[in-house]
């Protein structure tokens, strides 16, 4: 019975003993076993001492290779290093004040300009490619060079830097035991195989991504890294042709794989399970997913960096709690509180606080930030205030309701914004569904993109929510507007509802056909 | 269908999608790195597309090598409705 993980790199060296020939990590053009991803890890780590790199020092990767990513995260984990991996797209004036946030001893990227920056502030850079193909080829003897000292199971391990909408962007620091505990009690409820392929179609900078990696290892699955191009158009063969198995999702790629599906005869039928996070998945393209892969589970789930997963639903519980996203992860609690801090009782909608080791430490040197948010009660014992809104069942099973912005007080009632336009999407004839928060005189309004009429629209409603919860004025529109994510733009919604009649906007016709 | 054909409807569908306006395609430009198309507004551009000039698509058949560039995506539309005269 092997020991239970204390660093996080003792996960890859559990698989490699259970599964050294097993794939570990595939891209379009290559592959690396349990053994040899184990080996490169190691001998990356030896390249890293050698290069100065020490315990608690930080290494900042970005680039777009998976594997190599993947890599330089144990080889960090190894060194006793704290890694943070950004979005390649972090550049310029953002990557600047993550340099100088966190004072990386090494930036770790193949892109010229990111190691142009990291110069001017004084940093090292080294190219991901030359360090990954000089780890490839290294044997085990020449791995084995000396350790320094060992890192601590409360040592830190990731910095994960997350945007608000006001302030910069600030790092969520994890220790090796919260993301271990996090990643085998995530593991407890999605039950990975070892004869699994999970299909990551996502960058490693988003945690959903990079949890995928350790997950692998602790089931001793296979993870297909797809690129940005794989996951478009061709994502129906790219599933196929990777075998994939499990699909961590989010709605956008759900919708996507839901039209793809749509008109096509076949499909990718190994794929058993497709888990959903980021926002809710629409029970249109649930209801498609499931239509066209009958063997499909889906779980939904629900999380913040701040404590990496929160609540995930058993295997297709959506079908018996719909619109919940789950229970409180194994070994945690989860409950709701007013705005005095105190807990709320089944069924009110309050502030959703987490408690568990699945909490991070904190806030990267934002000692007053971590205090608001990670408050200690007693003075001693932390628990996450999450931010977000939502209320639970008697059960237990917990509802997501909104981030506090999404949030809206009419008629003395405190509604949501997300609740009110998931019971509009699920009336007959309704494609997509936006409410504007009352501002000013004007109520709240909802809009629309629907081929019955807004009356009907409103009536059908009645069906799903509380009628105090309709809004009164309802307006169809031809598409609602979207921003750069893919969300809905609520300025420009204002904007186009002020004109009237509203204007087609024949743009985001084409997006709202992806609800379809 | 000629090629001009194909890459004008491309550069109306591109203007569509990313809301600015895209003309004087080259063969060479690169779908993801020179014009920053991303996964979800790939598939808008291959929508819209259906609607411009019907093309019709099996996603089964869809492959990333083809969306590469803007002279290997302008390959893929004139072998697909190649297929269509044919079939």
């Amino acid at each position: 019975m092997p020991r239970t993980p204390q660093l996080l790199h003792e996960i890859l060296d559990q698989a490699a003993d259970r599964d050294p020939d097993s794939t570990a990590l595939s891209s379009r053009d290559r592959a690396l076993t349990y053994r040899e991803l184990a080996t490169a890890t190691t001998a990356m780590a030896a390249r890293l001492r050698r290069e100065g790199l020490r315990r608690g020092d930080r290494i900042i990767v970005t680039a777009s290779d998976g594997i190599g990513i993947a890599i330089m995260v144990y080889a960090a984990s190894r060194v006793g290093a704290v890694f943070s991996v950004l979005h390649e797209q972090v550049r310029g004036g953002p990557l600047e004040h993550v340099l100088r946030d966190c004072e990386p001893a090494l930036l770790v990227s193949d892109d010229l300009d990111a190691g142009r920056t990291a110069a001017e502030h004084g940093i090292r850079s080294l190219v991901l490619d030359e360090l990954v193909r000089t780890a490839l080829e290294a044997d085990t003897a020449e791995a084995a060079t000396p350790a320094g000292p060992n890192a601590l199971s409360v040592d830190p391990v990731s910095l994960i830097y997350t945007s608000g909408t006001t302030s910069l962007p600030k790092a969520v620091v994890s220790t090796h035991q919260q993301v271990l505990f996090a990643v085998i009690a995530i593991q407890e409820c999605l039950e990975y195989r070892s004869d699994d392929v999970v299909y990551c179609p996502l960058p490693l900078s988003f945690d959903y991504g990079l949890y995928q990696v350790y997950l692998a290892a602790l089931s001793g699955a296979r993870l297909h890294l797809a690129t940005v191009a794989e996951v478009g158009p061709p994502l129906l063969r790219s599933l196929e042709k990777a075998g994939a198995t499990v699909l961590p999702s989010m709605p956008s790629v759900s919708d996507r794989l839901a039209w793809l599906l749509g008109r096509s005869s076949g499909g990718p039928g190994r794929l058993r399970l497709l888990t959903n996070t980021g926002a809710a998945l629409s029970e249109p393209t649930m209801t498609a997913l499931r239509a066209a892969l009958p063997h499909l589970r889906i779980q939904v789930m629900y999380g913040l960096t701040e404590c990496k997963r929160t609540a995930i639903m058993p295997p297709d519980g959506d079908l018996d709690h719909p619109g919940s996203c789950g229970l409180p992860l194994p070994g945690t609690e989860v409950f709701i509180v007013d705005d005095d801090g105190d807990r709320l009782p089944a069924g009110e909608i309050g502030q959703i606080v987490v408690r568990g080791p699945n909490v991070m430490a904190g806030y990267w040197r934002r000692p007053e930030l971590t205090a608001e948010r990670f408050p200690r009660t007693e003075g001693l014992f932390p628990e996450l205030r999450t931010g977000d809104y939502g209320w639970q069942d008697k059960d237990g099973y917990l509802y997501f309701s909104g981030r506090r912005d999404d949030l809206y007080k009419e008629r003395g009632f405190r509604l949501s914004t997300t609740e009110v336009e998931a019971a509009a999407t699920r009336v007959d004839g309704v494609t997509s569904a936006a409410v504007l928060p009352p501002e000013g005189k004007r109520t709240a309004l909802l809009a629309v993109v629907a081929d019955v009429t807004a009356d009907q629209v409103r009536e059908g409603m009645r069906d799903h929510i509380e009628p105090f919860k309709i809004p009164r004025r309802c307006v169809r529109l031809d598409a609602l507007p979207t921003n750069g994510n893919g969300k809905v733009d609520r300025k420009k919604l204002a904007a186009l509802i002020e004109q009237d009649p509203p204007a087609s906007v024949t743009t985001e016709a084409l997006q709202a056909r992806l609800a379809h | 269908m000629d090629r001009q054909h194909v890459v004008t409807a491309l550069e109306n569908a591109l203007t569509d999608v990313l809301e600015r306006p895209v003309t004087g395609l080259t063969g060479d430009v690169k779908l993801f790195a020179d014009l920053h198309l991303d996964s979800t507004t790939m598939l808008e551009m291959l929508m819209f597309l259906e609607d411009s000039i019907g093309l019709v698509v099996d996603p089964e058949e869809l492959d990333a090598d083809d969306f590469v560039s803007v002279d290997t995506f302008t390959d893929f539309v004139l072998a697909t409705q190649g297929e269509q005269v044919a079939a």
